[in-house]
This record gives C-alpha cells, structure tokens and sequence, in this order.
C-alpha cells in the first residue's frame, strides 16, 4: 500500500516531539502504565474509541485529564449510572419560561474528550444513545442535528469485577470501540514511587482551611501543545506507510479468528481496519514512518479481543479468549496453515517432487 | 330391528363363549400333582379343635398343616394345607389328632387325591438327555459376532483420533514438511524475485519462526518474542534488514535479499520438526 507521507516528511520530529512532550507531561502526574498512555495516544490520533477495563484505583481518570490538559483539550466525565437518561449525556431541549421557547441544553458529550466512567453500570438505551454518536458524530436534540467537536475521543471504562447490576456492552456495541485495554496493576518499583510521590504532595490552602492536595493539582496547566499540533499528529499518523506485507499479515489474524474451532464469532472487517490505523499510529510514535510486525503483535490483543465470541465448547473447557488469541498468534508466527496461506506448503511439495 | 346372518352367528360365538366360562368356573379343580402344595379353605370338621400330628416319618405319603382355625358355633373350620408326596388317595384323618388327645370318634374322611408326575409303573425320573444346539449360528455366535463388530468400530474409532503417519502410494511414509522445507522454496522464490505479496509475508513469518525455534522462544509471547529477536545479534540485523525490505517505502533494491537470505537458503531439512513451517 502506497501512500503518501508528505506530512510526515514535512516535520515527523516535531510530531514525535510533540507526542514525546505528552507522554513526558502524563509522566509527571501518572506512574508507569506506559502502555495505556500509548494506546490513549493511539486512540486520539485515529479518532477511534478506548475501551478500558480495569479495577478502580488505577489512575484512569488522572491519566484522560490529564492527557486533555497536555493538549488543551474539552474534557468531561460522566459516572454512568442505571438511572441515568439518554438526555444527560446527549442533552435535550428544555422549555425557556422567560421566553416561552424551547431552548437546548447540550449534554457533556459536546466535548473532545469524555471519560465514560463505568459504561456498563447505565441501562443498554444509553449506551446505546452515547455508542451512535460516537459511531455518527452527531447528535440529534429536538429537530436540530448538532456535529460533535473535533477531534471527539470516548474513552469509556469498564470494572471487570463487579458485575452484578451490570449491562455487558453486547458485541455489537463492543465493536465500535477501537481498541478495548486491559490495564495492569503497577509493577512494585512504580507502586513505590506512587506511593513516594503521594506522601509529597502536602495539603493546599483554601482559604482560611485547608484539604490535602491531590494528583489533581500537581498537573501543570500549561499545555504541551495545540490541537494545531494534534490534527497535524493525526495527519501524520494517516500517512504512515502500510507494506504489502503487512497487509497480508493482518487479513491472515483477522481470517484466523473466523476459521479457529474454538471461535463462534470472529472478527469482523472493522477489525482489519482499526488494526492497520492503530499500527500506524503506533509507529508514528516509535518515530517510525512505516509499520512492521511487531505493531500487529502488539495491538492484536487490544484490537481483535473485543471483536471475538469462543462458542460453548471452549468455554466448557474453560479457555479464555486471551489465551485463543495468543494460539493464533502463535501460530501466525509459527507459520501453521490457515485459509488461504497453503500456498508455500504447495510450493514446498513441489520442489520436493 | 331383525338380525342378517352376520349378526346373529355373532351371537351365537357370544353364547358359547358365555356358555364355556360358566362351565370352566364349575369345573372341579385338578387334584395336585406330587410335591405341590393345596389348601383346604373353611372346612368344617365336628369335634374339638384338631391339630396335625408332627410327623417324624420321612416316608409319609402326605405332609398336613393346619395353618388356621376358626370357631365355627359349636364346631370349629379350618385351613388345612397338604403335600402329597405319594400319588393316590390320602385321608386327611390320618394326619391329624385332637388338641385335647381325645379319640377323634366320628369325624369324617377328609378324602385328598394326588396326582403321579411320572407315568404309571415308573419309579425313577427321566433319564437326562442333552440336546446338541445347531451347528452353525445360533444365540452364542450371533453375540460372538456382535461383539466382534463392536470392538473393530471401537478400535477403529480410536484409531482415528490418533492420526498416525500417513502413507504413501507406494506404502512409503509422508512427514508434513518440516519449516526448514517450507521455507526453501520462499528463499529460493524470493532470490529469483518472483514472490506473491502472501508468500512474502510467509517468508517473513517463517524467518521469524525459524529464529524463535532457534532462540526457544516458541512458548514467550509473541510481541515479546519479537522485542528479543530484535535485541540479538545475529536476528536482530535480520529483522531490520527485512524491515528495510518488505516494509519501509522507499526505492527497491536497497536490501541485497540474495546475501540476506543466503544462510537460510540449504537448512538441513530435519533441523526444525513439523511444529514450524512457513505459510
């Protein structure tokens, strides 16, 4: 695939070095979970949506603020609830009683970035409501359709261990989010500097009182760049070079997921097609100005585990769609047949008759 | 409404029928056989209470119990059960005596018939003969090849979950192609330059899998897997190397893929096992 990468030759190190000064900027308020920071960029530069999905107390809400602070970015966070209405995410027209007219209120969603917190504790027709907008970037209040800003992020999170008075987003809804993250507990050296950076941080004087400062206020205001510099990032990442190759590497994943005995439901085209945008804005923030295989590896499981249903057999033998997914990869390394890629075994059969 | 012909021989079948059940409710029962057990139900014997003498005669033709007595007035009715173990006719009165030892005086015969099993004069039983079974089929042999059948389906079945080596034609064994033969042709393919797109990325997939055989980091994860191959100093400059080739844009022929693929052009064919392979 050619394409071209003018705006990443126009000036990649100014890019690099702006998704470097983020990176760093998150560094000084969150510890550790590189990763996620890395996949919330990736998010960003696609315009694709971030599942995340992980137990309270990870940072996740420390890291998207202050991800928007960094890049002057709206910001917003809604705490989904089960009484929550379609009407406070999305806004609704309310009657004006000084003017006797109907005005509209829009909702948070009309932001650039909104944290989702908790999406599957609110009943299914609002997340329904907040996954069309995100598909449409648009929002329909009364008989006036409204565009969302620019650039629009939903990064939604999700607590894998409470799900009792739950709604499991189905697979459907799943699918339109681009990249759904596992995050990890930090590692003992980053705890201890957790831990270390929260004993400093003292208390803040309000007024005549006073209330001990949080992770909150240490984040710099100051922004590391503009949303100039983001759109220029995201057209960078667009025109990061996609081989053949490559290619042929993400349509044999993608075909694997259809064709293993253990998967009802594999994955879709969309799959494909969030695999090589995230490839590529993973390699723009590696400063590379192509992708390689190690991007697919690396996002494969973000990617495509959301996207996949085991049938009933492989769950009553107990298997996770972790562990399916990290079979097929290594059998995509290994080289084990699949599909269409017989064709080197036909070649080997022949040279040796 | 008058009867056809039909109807009344209907009728008729109807009466006989009728006529034969009362006939076979009032026919007397058949006396007992030698060695079966009967029952007198409700008789009524004059005299006091009778008992069955104990009998220590291990030839006694008939063996009597009384197995219940009723006080029937002034007289008593009993259930009296019999064995004959002689054929003919028995007298019940012989077997029996008063509870009070007083003479049993004018009680009646109690007249019992039992039948021979054995035809008349014949003292002994038949001798035993064997009857010889048929020769060829029969219950054994049906079962025999029955479960025959079902072991060769047992063991049939079993035998195909357990894929041996297959054969050839000529009854020579055929290995899967091991990943040093897979890869050979995709080398030799892509020296001449003659390569698919997939062939290509089955070529990368095959070095890369060569060198995690190699390395033994066939069971670390394959993002990780790659990070390390990329750290060692012989995969490493490989990787770039075909990174350089089959993904970074720019003008062809910047890589010599004859010197780059060289080493992998004649791997002996049993080094790697059947697990790998180029796809």
């Amino acid at each position: 695939m050619s394409e071209s990468n003018s705006a990443l030759l126009k000036s990649p190190e100014s890019v690099v070095k702006f998704l470097d000064g983020v990176r760093d900027r998150i560094g000084t308020v969150v510890v550790g979970q590189d990763v996620v920071v890395e996949r919330i960029l990736i998010a960003l530069l696609t315009s694709g949506h971030l599942l995340l999905e992980g137990v309270p107390g990870l940072a996740k809400t420390l890291l998207v603020s202050c991800l928007a602070k960094s890049i002057s970015l709206q910001f917003a966070r809604v705490q989904f609830t089960i009484d929550l209405l379609p009407s406070d995410i999305l806004g609704s027209e309310i009657l004006d009683q000084r003017t006797n007219e109907f005005r509209v209120n829009k909702g948070p969603i009309f932001t650039n970035l909104l944290l989702a917190d908790e999406i599957n504790r609110a009943a299914p027709k609002v997340q329904s409501a907040l996954l069309e907008a995100m598909q449409e970037r648009r929002v329909t209040l009364g008989r006036e359709s409204f565009r969302l800003p620019s650039p629009f992020l939903v990064i939604a999170t999700q607590n894998p261990v409470e799900q009792a008075g739950t709604f499991e987003l189905p697979e459907a809804q799943l699918d339109r989010f681009m990249l759904r993250h596992r995050l990890q507990y930090p590692t003992p050296t980053e705890e201890l500097e957790v831990l270390k950076r929260n004993m400093a941080l003292g208390i803040r004087r309000d007024g005549p009182g006073a209330v001990a400062r949080t992770e909150f206020d240490v984040m710099e205001d100051r922004p590391v760049g503009t949303i100039q510099d983001l759109v220029e990032a995201m057209e960078a990442a667009a025109a990061v070079h996609v081989s053949d190759t490559f290619l042929e590497h993400v349509v044999d994943a993608i075909t694997r997921t259809r064709n293993h005995p253990d998967i009802e439901l594999g994955a879709s085209p969309r799959a494909g097609i969030a695999l090589i945008k995230a490839a590529k804005a993973r390699a723009l923030i590696r400063g590379r100005a192509y992708v390689v295989p190690d991007d697919l590896y690396a996002l494969a499981p973000d990617v495509i585990l959301h996207r996949i249903r085991l049938n009933y057999e492989a769950l009553a033998d107990g298997k996770r769609a972790e562990d399916v997914l990290v079979e097929i990869l290594h059998d995509l390394t290994r080289g084990k047949q699949a599909g269409k890629a017989r064709e080197a075994v036909a070649l080997a059969a022949e040279s040796r008759a | 409404m008058p009867l056809g012909s039909t109807g009344r021989g209907a009728m008729l079948v109807f009466c006989l029928w009728m006529v034969g059940l009362a006939w076979a409710e009032e026919a007397p029962p058949r006396p007992p056989t030698v060695g079966i057990p009967r029952r007198l139900e409700g008789l009524v014997l004059p005299g006091t209470e009778l008992e069955a003498i104990p009998s220590a005669d291990r030839k006694a033709p008939v063996m009597v119990q009384v197995l219940r007595v009723y006080p029937h007035g002034s007289l008593f009715r009993y259930d009296i059960e019999y064995t004959g173990l002689e054929p003919g006719t028995h007298d019940l009165r012989k077997f029996l005596r008063r509870k009070d030892r007083s003479p049993l005086g004018d009680l009646p015969a109690v007249q019992v018939e039992i039948l021979p099993v054995l035809p008349p004069g014949q003292v002994k039983p038949n001798e035993l003969t064997i009857e010889k079974g048929p020769s060829l089929g029969g219950y054994w042999m049906l079962v025999t090849a029955l479960g025959a059948g079902w072991v060769a389906v047992l063991v049939a079945l079993i035998v195909s979950f357990f894929p041996g080596k297959k054969q050839g034609k000529r009854g020579e064994v055929v290995h899967p192609p091991s990943l040093a033969e897979k890869l050979r042709p995709l080398v030799e393919g892509a020296v001449r330059g003659d390569l698919s797109g997939s062939q290509l990325a089955g070529l990368e997939r095959g070095l890369l899998a060569w060198w995690r055989k190699r390395l033994d980091l066939e069971k670390c994860d394959p993002s990780e897997a790659l990070e390390r191959l990329r750290r060692h100093p012989e995969a490493g400059p490989l990787l770039t190397q075909l990174e350089s080739w089959l993904h970074k844009p720019g003008p062809a022929g910047v890589v010599d893929v004859q010197s780059l693929l060289e080493p992998y052009r004649n791997l002996p064919a049993g080094e790697m096992d059947t697990t790998g392979g180029a796809a």
